[in-house]
């Protein structure tokens, strides 16, 4: 393998006692579509924030394409794109004008950045809807807007949080062809998910978190060891205990 | 049903004592001011006895706690949990009992009580004999439910747009009159009746209308049993319990509407533009169209503007409407206009909340954090510079000054490149979240950062008013000079003094937001404005 495309060591950070992320270490090759997996808590938006320069790490490094981002912020910002988990637009802004700013604010002339805000509403299945505010649009809609603003500068690495959270399925199969299609093209996507079915169908590479710390990580296949990606998981990261037994009244059977 | 939904309002109201800090301080101090009103209210209105005009006074006295009833509900939309009957949808629940239920709940509350023992002052200050004391009592029951029925018909029925985008637009663009009508009222009134402008005899004949109205059919019941008229008074209490029944029948058919009609009254916005303005200038023309497109159409800034020209006629208002007039004191109205725009977007990373993140992302160098300051300022430039110069000109005509509109304006010129490189400084040195709090149509320093939000304001009024210390003494020490010459200097060499003042704090802030913008990013996404 390569120069890394994702390389981070030794990254941590805590909030107050709380240890949010202990320590991870990672490395994603070029061109792989990688998933970031783990239960609600394990740490997975703060690593996403810290790899992507938007949460100051209390320690350790990430590299993206050999550039660090906390030492070069200017080279590796130029380079990466990022949908948050919590997509929160510039709500006032129309489709149309929310992904022309974001072309602008990357530098991109005004003739490059309209025709290519065009392509991406139309690849996103979002040009009808170009000229409504984006306060008016749906869950699916400003996941698709939100990826459209990380892709118009063509970025080498592309960080995802949830990506397909809360989005019906016909807004999730564009997102999905799209990261594809990136991947494929040369492009690395990493992207972070609680849903196992997705990752295993979509991702070549998998990493799972759990408290803050990488439990496993390497293809999907080394990952999966002959179990389903679901099975590997709650395996890895332990089932919750439940006593069903107070529910007997619980059923259609039951009075 | 009405009472499993008292014991919920009255759970609600608990555990506000028992959540965070602020809930807590929220919720005691509203207990407090209510305490206030009901003893305040009891006292005022008992002091109308005797008067001439006492059914008048109080008739005023009745309709205003009506209004307020009226608009607090719509303002604070989603504060009461019970309000809202979408919460209530999921229930196999029948209207009628619902309709109760939810009655009983909006009766119950400090609030309400507040207002019954308050308006129970009209059994000293209007009624007289046992039947005008009876009377009263039934007429302020009658009027307190008069009140809550009429603010559940209009919650329930704009329960949907209220929950929508542009029914929370609408409760933040009520902000506007109600400032506008309590600073009127704190700083005219009071020097007005200072001056034997009001008196009790003002409001002779004021009720010739507002009797007709269930709030005067109350008071002047009240009046009615008391002066020995009591078939009267029963017909208008009669009269205004039908009316409380209507209501209540438009309530429950709104109610029963409401629990099965969708959300549907938000018609999605179509925007015209083809493209953002600006483009060609570069990153700065970028960002000053996206902040020149949020100034029209984020109502919190267009409620900034209004707020910010409210407060200049204020600061000049004694001079207007009293005797003797200060020509100067359009000068201190130029001051507070420019330094309330300069507080109003000091904390701009806040007030853009998460967002936020997809410019950060792009800004990284100092250049390009030059380039965003400035394009922000450009874009309240094109709204302030007008506003500032039509107020000051405006306020001088006013007080039959117009020539004090000239340093009036320089000052207020000078003052908003000031304000501005200000506010740039503050967004990056003293940034903190916002939040929208429930109940509450604008954003406010999020718990804990209070005193950021106090430090914008006086950190602006004191640097904007030493800052623009130089044009007011060139624009007194130039006054008596030929106005052909003093004019075109003072204002030219006023504006280059404001631009700056804005640059330097444009640099200042950029140098320093280069350093800082993981941390801006990570108030941006706490604030929720």
């Amino acid at each position: 393998m390569g120069e890394p495309a994702i390389e981070v060591r030794g990254l941590r950070k805590s909030f107050g006692t709380k240890e949010a992320v202990a320590g991870i270490d990672m490395d994603i090759a070029a061109g792989s579509l990688a998933g970031l997996v783990g239960p609600n808590g394990a740490g997975k938006t703060t690593s996403l924030s810290m790899m992507t320069g938007l949460l100051r790490p209390d320690g350790g490094r990430v590299r993206i394409a050999g550039l660090d981002v906390w030492a070069d912020p200017v080279a590796a910002k130029a380079i990466i794109g990022v949908v948050p988990a919590e997509v929160r637009l510039f709500e006032r802004l129309s489709g149309e004008e929310l992904l022309e700013y974001a072309a602008r604010l990357r530098g991109l002339p005004a003739g490059e950045a309209r025709s290519r805000v065009a392509q991406l509403l139309d690849v996103l299945d979002l040009a009808a809807d170009a000229k409504r505010l984006v306060a008016d649009y749906s869950t699916g809609m400003r996941k698709k807007a939100a990826l459209g603003c990380a892709l118009i500068h063509n970025p080498r690495v592309l960080f995802l949080d949830e990506p397909l959270e809360g989005v019906d399925p016909i807004s999730a199969d564009v997102i999905r062809r799209l990261l594809a299609r990136l991947a494929g093209s040369g492009s690395t996507v990493l992207f972070s998910s609680h849903v196992m079915e997705l990752v295993e169908q979509l991702c070549d590479h998998v990493s799972i978190i759990n408290k803050g710390t990488i439990v496993a990580t390497g293809t999907t296949e080394q990952v999966r060891g002959g179990k389903t990606l679901q099975q590997a998981f709650v395996d890895l990261v332990g089932p919750r205990t439940t006593d069903e037994e107070g529910l007997s009244w619980l059923g259609s059977s039951s009075s | 049903m009405a009472r499993l939904l008292v014991q919920l309002k009255l759970r609600l109201l608990t555990n506000a004592l028992r959540s965070s800090t602020t809930a807590r301080t929220t919720f005691i101090i509203s207990t407090f001011f209510a305490f206030v009103f009901a003893v305040g209210g009891f006292y005022v209105l008992a002091l109308f006895r005797g008067l001439s005009a006492s059914v008048d006074l109080t008739t005023v006295i009745f309709a205003v706690i009506a209004v307020g009833w009226l608009i607090l509900p719509v303002m604070s939309f989603g504060l009461d949990g019970t309000l809202d009957p979408a919460t209530l949808a999921l229930y196999p629940l029948r209207t009628r009992p619902l309709a109760v239920g939810l009655l009983a709940a909006s009766a119950t509350g400090a609030w309400p009580l507040a207002n019954l023992v308050g308006l129970l002052g009209v059994t000293v200050g209007l009624a007289s004999g046992g039947l005008g004391v009876l009377v009263a009592v039934v007429a302020v029951v009658l009027e307190v439910l008069f009140c809550i029925t009429l603010a559940r018909l209009v919650t329930t029925s704009m329960a949907s747009m209220l929950r929508s985008r542009r029914g929370k637009d609408l409760a933040a663009f009520l902000v506007i009159p109600i400032f506008a009508v309590y600073e009127f009222a704190i700083q005219v009134i009071p020097r007005v009746a200072a001056k034997g402008g009001i008196t009790a005899a003002s409001f002779h004949g004021v009720d010739s209308w507002l009797r007709w109205l269930p709030p005067g059919l109350a008071a002047h019941a009240i009046q009615d049993a008391s002066t020995g008229r009591p078939g009267t008074a029963l017909m208008r209490l009669a009269l205004l319990a039908a009316v409380i029944v209507v209501l209540g029948w438009l309530w429950i058919r709104s109610l029963n509407r409401a629990l099965v009609t969708a959300d549907s009254s938000t018609q999605s916005s179509q925007v015209r533009a083809a493209a953002l303005p600006l483009a060609r200038y570069g990153l700065r023309g970028a960002v000053a169209a996206r902040f020149w497109i949020y100034q029209r159409r984020e109502p919190t800034s267009l409620v900034y503007w209004a707020m910010t020209a409210v407060i200049m006629v204020v600061v000049s208002i004694s001079s207007i409407v009293g005797r003797p007039v200060h020509p100067d004191i359009v000068i201190a109205s130029a001051v507070f206009g420019a330094a309330f725009v300069g507080f109003f977007h000091a904390n701009s990373v806040g007030l853009t909340g998460p967002p936020f993140v997809i410019e950060a992302l792009a800004l990284t160098s100092r250049r390009s954090l030059q380039a965003y300051f400035a394009g922000q300022n450009f874009a309240l430039s094109v709204i302030a510079v007008p506003l500032l110069t039509a107020i000051c000109f405006g306020l001088a005509a006013a007080v039959r000054h117009p020539m004090e509109g000239v340093t009036a304006t320089a000052v207020a010129l000078a003052g908003l490149g000031a304000a501005l490189g200000l506010s740039n400084i503050f967004t990056v040195s003293l940034p903190y979240p916002l939040a929208r709090r429930t109940g509450s149509p604008m954003p406010q320093a999020a718990s804990g950062y209070t005193s950021y939000g106090a430090g914008g304001v006086f950190g602006n009024l004191i640097g904007v008013g030493v800052l623009v210390t130089p044009v007011i003494i060139a624009g007194v020490l130039t006054a008596a000079d030929q106005p052909a010459i003093r004019i075109p200097v003072l204002l030219v060499c006023s504006v280059a003094y404001g631009v700056l003042l804005a640059w330097a704090g444009v640099q200042f802030a950029a140098r320093e937001a280069v350093d800082k913008l993981p941390e801006l990013c990570q108030i941006a996404v706490r604030s929720t404005p």
